[in-house]
């Protein structure tokens, strides 16, 4: 059973967070990085499942970006999964979840993957967008937001995070996607030797060009907030005038008084 | 020249950083207040099972084989967030690598394993004492030869994890009638021997939740194979060893200072006197600039100490600056810590009265800064002679 495990490095969150010179992403020098927190709770997910299959199983761990992020996959390889695909690309932060799930999609269609487990968003961006959308390209039944995860004879049973606090259960068969949130599991430390010996697992390096084919379909504006007007009206004269006035203003203006 | 750690080496300080803030922050201030050690040792065993006592041992006797810059990252890691766990990590580490360092092979398959995977606790460092301090070849515990074994009588004093240790690195006198260092051996004592005593334990100023006790041998018998290196030969490996210890206590130390100075720092943009933040006083901000630039420094003398260990040169005269500067500038972020927290700084709500007592030993043990400027002086003096 091939597995594979989508995850993103993110910036710290406690970093302190700079627009860059186009307005439009966050100014990525002297940023600390680590994996994307919900990307955690899928490895040790997925590593859990390739535990419970042994050695009939495969996970593969994907990250798209620059050359840091492999630190991020060193770290999901320490964790369990067996090898790796670092898909090279230094501008990963202009393309859209459209086209981050096209990129995706264009390595998975050929690997033929049975399971795939994703976060269920960025910490960073937050569009919860391309689990599902590397589900719908692929043709996969997909169960998105998990809390609670088994597998049994090709069926996954997914227990689901809905609105308002309500769980739901999904059973899917392979190939399908899952897209995971806290609450799913505590995922395991890195054992120092794991760290140690993740140096020897295999790290296929792809450059993005040949995989993606598809433009961007969000589109990017920036606007700034409007300048701030005249900011509140002194009020003057007697104190009688000033009552009548104030009243005039809450009547008008506000629905304090009618 | 190339400053940046290695991404396994940043995966490391990650690991250690987030299990420094989820299991030993949360339980920090309260080992310091009580006499129930049961956390610290749940999170010994935990830090074993994780890889942390034999950082830099080979992987064939179960250690993690990460390197020296490792250790000294994950020491910083540990310490910001509790010193007793770290001083234990530290002697732990420096008990594997030195049975590593001269042991015999079944010496180290017997031993390091256990300590590296956790099955035993802790391990201690027995040199120290009552007359022999930063003068240990003034030692006076002795092992006398008895044909098929040894015999020690004696007494060491301050040792770390003596309660809970599974095994007792001891440096007894060999031979007395030889000039003075040359007649000590070192010999390797698994807890529960009939005659190793743990005795009284100390009472101290900090790091409470690390006991330091007594260690008493009554005519404690050992086999001849519980001899590690060459007989009369080991104060040299006990010298060796302290160097290597020196970069652990000064990681440290770093770590404690960062502590306090993070803590500090964040108070005085949050408290406010005279109308305004007390972070727009410059004499506050002079001590923010003094304090973070000395433990900056200590963090780079530190990593040329271990980069050089680590690397197979010579690192004494590093270990010794790095462990000096490191654990003197920690001493006064934390003394600068308490006063920038003024009256609120001296009590227990807040941790910074813990860091600075638990810092203040840092320049005390594994060699007095006064012995490592004695160490650092000759060193440069013997270019000059
Ligand atoms: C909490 C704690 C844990 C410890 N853990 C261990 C352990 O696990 N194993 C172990 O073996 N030991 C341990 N020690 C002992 C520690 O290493 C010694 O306390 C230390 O080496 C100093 O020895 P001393 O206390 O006898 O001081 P002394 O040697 O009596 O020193 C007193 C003062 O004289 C100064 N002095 C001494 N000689 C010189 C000199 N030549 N030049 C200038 N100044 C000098 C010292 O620097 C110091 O300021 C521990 C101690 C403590 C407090």
């Amino acid at each position: 059973m091939k597995l594979l495990v989508c995850i993103k490095q993110v910036p710290d969150m406690e970093s302190r967070f700079k627009p860059n010179g186009s307005g439009t992403w966050f100014d990525e020098a002297d940023l600390a990085w680590r994996m994307n927190e919900y990307d955690e709770y899928a490895v040790e997910e997925a590593v859990r499942l390739r535990e419970q299959l042994g050695e009939s199983a495969e996970l593969t761990v994907l990250s798209i970006g620059p050359d840091r992020v492999v630190e991020a996959i060193k770290k999901a390889l320490a964790m369990g999964a067996d090898r790796a695909v670092h898909i090279q690309d230094p501008a990963v932060a202009d393309k859209d979840p459209w086209q981050i799930a096209s990129i995706i999609v264009a390595h998975a269609r050929e690997q033929q993957y049975d399971l795939i487990f994703t976060g269920m968003q960025s910490q960073d961006r937050g569009s919860a967008q391309v689990g599902v959308l590397v589900a719908e390209q692929l043709g996969l039944s997909c169960a998105t937001t998990l809390v609670g995860f088994s597998y049994e004879n090709g069926i996954v049973t997914a227990k689901r995070e809905l609105e308002g606090g309500i769980k739901g259960v999904a059973r899917l068969r392979l190939p399908a996607l899952v897209t995971c949130q806290l609450g799913l599991n505590v995922p395991r430390y890195p054992t120092l030797p794991n760290i140690m010996k993740a140096k020897k697992k295999e790290i296929a390096a792809l450059p993005v060009d040949g995989l993606l084919a598809e433009p961007a379909v969000a589109v990017t504006t920036s606007f700034h907030p409007p300048a701030k007007k005249g900011g509140g009206v002194v009020l003057e004269g007697e104190v009688g005038v000033l009552v009548d006035k104030v009243i005039g203003i809450l009547k008008e203006k506000t629905a304090i008084l009618r | 020249m190339f400053l940046e750690l290695t991404e396994e080496q940043k995966l490391i300080q990650e690991t250690a950083r987030d299990f420094a803030v989820n299991e030993l922050e949360p339980v920090a201030a309260g080992l310091d207040q009580s006499d129930d050690r049961t956390p610290m040792l749940d999170n010994l065993r935990k830090l074993a099972e994780l890889g942390f006592m034999g950082l830099n041992v080979s992987e064939s006797y179960g250690g993690s084989e990460a390197g020296v810059i490792a250790f000294s990252v994950a020491m910083t890691e540990i310490a910001r967030a509790c010193a007793s766990t770290a001083v234990t990590v530290s002697v732990n580490n420096m008990a594997a690598e030195v049975i590593q360092a001269i042991g015999t092979e079944e010496q180290k398959r017997a031993y390091i394993p256990r300590i590296c995977s956790g099955e035993f606790t802790a391990a201690s460092f027995c040199l120290t004492e009552t007359c022999a301090g930063s003068d240990p070849s003034g030692m006076m515990t002795q092992a006398f030869d008895d044909g098929d074994s040894y015999v020690l009588d004696g007494t060491k004093l301050f040792i770390t994890s003596a309660p809970y240790s599974g095994i007792y690195v001891v440096w007894a006198v060999t031979d007395k009638d030889a000039p003075k260092g040359k007649g000590i051996s070192c010999f390797l004592v698994e807890a529960g021997t009939p005659g190793l005593i743990v005795g009284k334990e100390e009472r101290k100023m900090g790091q409470h939740g690390s006991a330091t006790n007594e260690v008493l041998f009554q005519s404690c018998r050992i086999p001849k194979s519980a001899l590690m290196g060459k007989l009369n030969d080991g104060f040299r490996t006990a010298v060796a060893e302290l160097a290597g210890g020196r970069i652990g206590i000064g990681s440290l130390g770093l770590g404690v200072g960062l502590a306090a100075m993070d803590f500090a720092t964040r108070y005085t943009t949050e408290r406010s006197q005279f109308g305004q933040k007390i972070s727009s006083f410059q004499a506050i901000q002079w001590k923010i600039a003094d304090r973070y630039t000395e433990l900056e420094a200590s963090r780079l003398l530190l990593m040329q100490a271990a980069w050089r260990k680590e690397n197979g040169k010579s690192f004494a005269k590093e270990a010794s600056m790095a462990k000096m500067y490191a654990t003197e500038s920690a001493n006064r972020a934390c003394y600068d810590a308490v006063q920038m927290l003024g009256g609120y700084g001296y009590t227990r709500d807040f941790p910074v009265e813990r860091y600075a007592r638990d810092a203040r030993i840092t320049s005390i043990y594994e060699g007095t800064n006064e012995i490592q400027r004695v160490i650092i002086s000759r060193e440069i003096l013997r270019n000059f002679a």
